[in-house]
């Protein structure tokens, strides 16, 4: 099998120019799924893409996941290869659906992905960060769900030619109606960026206490992060600041993990760290296997005296 | 109301042994019901609290399933029973396969309103099991459900997407992931760990759900590997005295230069 006809399907803009360059990389002719309008299709072929297919909206009561079906006779019609599916949450339930009708798996969540002797090999995270696997796609049509910073985008190249075919899809109703959309403030952080970052998890007792960690983050000159449990079970913190296997991965610096165990699925987020440091009071606590600097005791009594004896350095 | 749970057992993550060049060895390893399943047996649980119904769990996986500590663990936490398929080609199913055989063994369990699964399982985290489910089903499907209102024959839910949150209303019978954020699941009492040896449980062979033409693998395992290690120079103090605090300053500051 020689990979020809890659599909990108988004709902999100931001990731077209990643995509398409993971296309372009990987295989000759780069489609992509939209579900917004001229401009975006536009945009997307100075980014890359041979052909856009633009999927109008239905109505404000109809979700794009319900588009599905019709997805999956356009991939089977066209011969698709590769379909790249951003993994955003709708990315990823479309990403399940036309899986399911083209009768194969979902590859989820790749960190890599290359074309070896004409068959895709991807490598994903198993076991909580624990491993790494790597795999041999078997099937005629290979779906992928890609996160951000697999691939990098490249340039945009306003002169480039691609064509847009506007689809009127057919609207595979599943029952299931919008009522309602909230608009929710994100947060505009890049951890991943960040030089130096101070780790909060669940030995702080309440959300007030982030006071004393907020800080010492800025006393260091850090940005801040969490485990998953601050941000999702305590909701203390934006789900973009957690960190690890299913949250973002950093390349500090130095981390300061403060209260926090050191469980795999935390600690694949902060591996490549140059430096890490940890305050815990349990001293057999798994992060204490891993760090650079370590120091066992109650955050609430050493903190404060860190952050007051670091002010006197200054 | 019945709601059908659907949980995977794993090996825990941090017993996983590192062996001789990457190799990784979950033989020592501990099995859990994921963490994130819990979160869709606690909504179960809140469901038929709320509304009345029974609620069901149901697991496919190797021979493990077999270990009455796993199963009752995962009975006292609210299921009403357990439906377990037990087949050795489950412990390296993907998650169409998983999907499908998921769908088989509902056939078999009868009526139902409401099939939950978790964010993720704790092995592979793909996310998919649920959707695929959903769509093998022919139902009504939605991933990161944030919280479920049941309302007459139809269910009223908030989904949470990167920007925003949905409110769906939903016709049943439907199949929901829910998310890891939509309740903190209970623990389980004394109480509840005793009436969990009284709960059914009942097993499946693949054949028995007519599911032992498993389709083909979507993809070949090559290999699994740990990451490679970065060597650390552990310098740990203790304590909480000035001294102690000096010398972990000294250190720090050092590094923040
Ligand atoms: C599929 C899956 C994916 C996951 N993905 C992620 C992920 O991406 N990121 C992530 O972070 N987690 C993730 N998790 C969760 C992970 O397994 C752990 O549950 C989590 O990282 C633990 O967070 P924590 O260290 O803050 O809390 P805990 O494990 O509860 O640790 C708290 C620590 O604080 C210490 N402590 C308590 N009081 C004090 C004090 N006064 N002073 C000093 N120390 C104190 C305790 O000794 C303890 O070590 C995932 C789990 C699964 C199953
Ligand atoms: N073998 C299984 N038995 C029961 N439920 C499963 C199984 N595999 C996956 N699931 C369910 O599907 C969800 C998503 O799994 P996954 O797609 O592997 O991340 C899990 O949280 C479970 O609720």
């Amino acid at each position: 099998m020689t990979v020809n006809n890659i599909w990108v399907i988004t709902d999100d803009q931001n990731a077209v120019g990643e995509l398409c360059d993971g296309g372009r990389q990987l295989g000759k002719q780069v489609s992509v799924i939209l579900f917004s309008d001229q401009n975006r299709a536009q945009e997307a072929i100075s980014s890359g893409a041979d052909q856009v297919y633009l999927f109008g909206q239905a109505g404000e009561s109809v979700m794009i996941e319900d588009y599905s079906k019709s997805i999956a006779e356009l991939l089977r019609a066209e011969k698709a290869d590769l379909v790249l599916v951003y993994s955003s949450i709708r990315g990823k339930l479309i990403a399940g659906r036309i899986a399911t009708q083209l009768g194969i798996s979902v590859l989820s969540n790749v960190s890599e992905l290359t074309v070896d002797d004409g068959s895709i090999i991807v490598k994903h995270m198993v076991y909580g960060g624990a491993a790494i696997r790597t795999e041999k796609a078997l099937t005629d049509t290979v779906v992928v769900t890609v996160g951000s910073g697999v691939f990098e985008a490249m340039p945009k190249d306003a002169a480039r030619q691609g064509k847009v075919n506007e689809i009127n899809p057919n609207v595979d109703n599943a029952g299931i109606r919008i009522l309602e959309t909230r608009p929710k403030q994100g947060e505009l952080v890049n951890l991943s960026a960040a030089k130096r970052v101070v780790g909060v998890g669940r030995g702080f007792a309440a959300q007030e206490d982030l006071k004393m960690a907020e800080e010492f983050t800025a006393l260091v000159g850090a940005e801040m992060a969490c485990s998953r449990p601050i941000a999702e079970g305590e909701k203390w913190m934006s789900k973009e600041r957690y960190v690890g296997v299913s949250g973002v991965v950093l390349k500090p610096d130095i981390y300061i993990a403060l209260g926090i165990s050191g469980q795999i699925q935390h600690m694949v987020g902060v591996n490549h760290a140059k430096t890490l440091v940890a305050i815990n009071k349990d001293k057999n606590a798994p992060i204490f296997k891993q760090v650079d600097i370590g120091l066992v005791g109650d955050l609430y009594k050493v903190l404060p005296k860190i952050a007051e004896k670091i002010k006197a350095q200054n | 109301m019945r709601v059908i749970t659907c949980c995977k057992a794993v090996p825990e993550a941090q017993d996983i042994v590192v062996t001789k060049d990457r190799q990784i060895s979950i033989e020592k390893a501990e099995w859990k019901f994921g963490q994130y399943d819990l979160n869709a047996v606690e909504a179960g649980k809140q469901i038929v609290e709320a509304v009345g119904g029974q609620l069901s769990g149901l697991c496919a996986g190797g021979k493990i399933l077999d270990n009455s500590k796993l199963r009752k663990d995962i009975l006292s936490r609210g299921l009403d029973d357990l439906y377990v398929v037990m087949d050795e080609k489950m412990e390296q199913a993907d998650t169409y396969q998983s999907a499908k055989v998921l769908e088989a063994a509902i056939q078999k369990m009868g009526d139902f309103d409401l099939v939950l699964c978790g964010a993720g399982s704790s092995d592979l985290y793909a996310q998919q099991v649920g959707n695929q489910l959903g769509e093998l089903l022919g139902l009504p499907v939605v991933n990161a459900v944030n919280k479920i209102t049941p309302e007459g024959d139809k269910i009223i839910v908030e989904r949470t997407v990167e920007n925003a949150i949905q409110v769906l209303e939903i016709s049943l019978p439907a199949v929901f992931s829910v998310t890891s954020e939509i309740n903190v699941p209970r623990i389980a009492g004394m109480k509840d760990i005793i009436a969990a040896n009284k709960k059914s449980v009942s097993k499946f062979t693949l054949s028995e759900i007519n599911a032992d033409n498993l389709p083909n693998s979507s993809s070949e395992i090559l290999s699994t590997m740990a990451p490679e290690q970065v060597d650390r120079r552990l310098n740990i103090l203790e304590g909480e005295s000035d001294e102690v605090i000096d010398a972990f300053v000294k250190l720090l500051s050092a590094e923040l230069k």
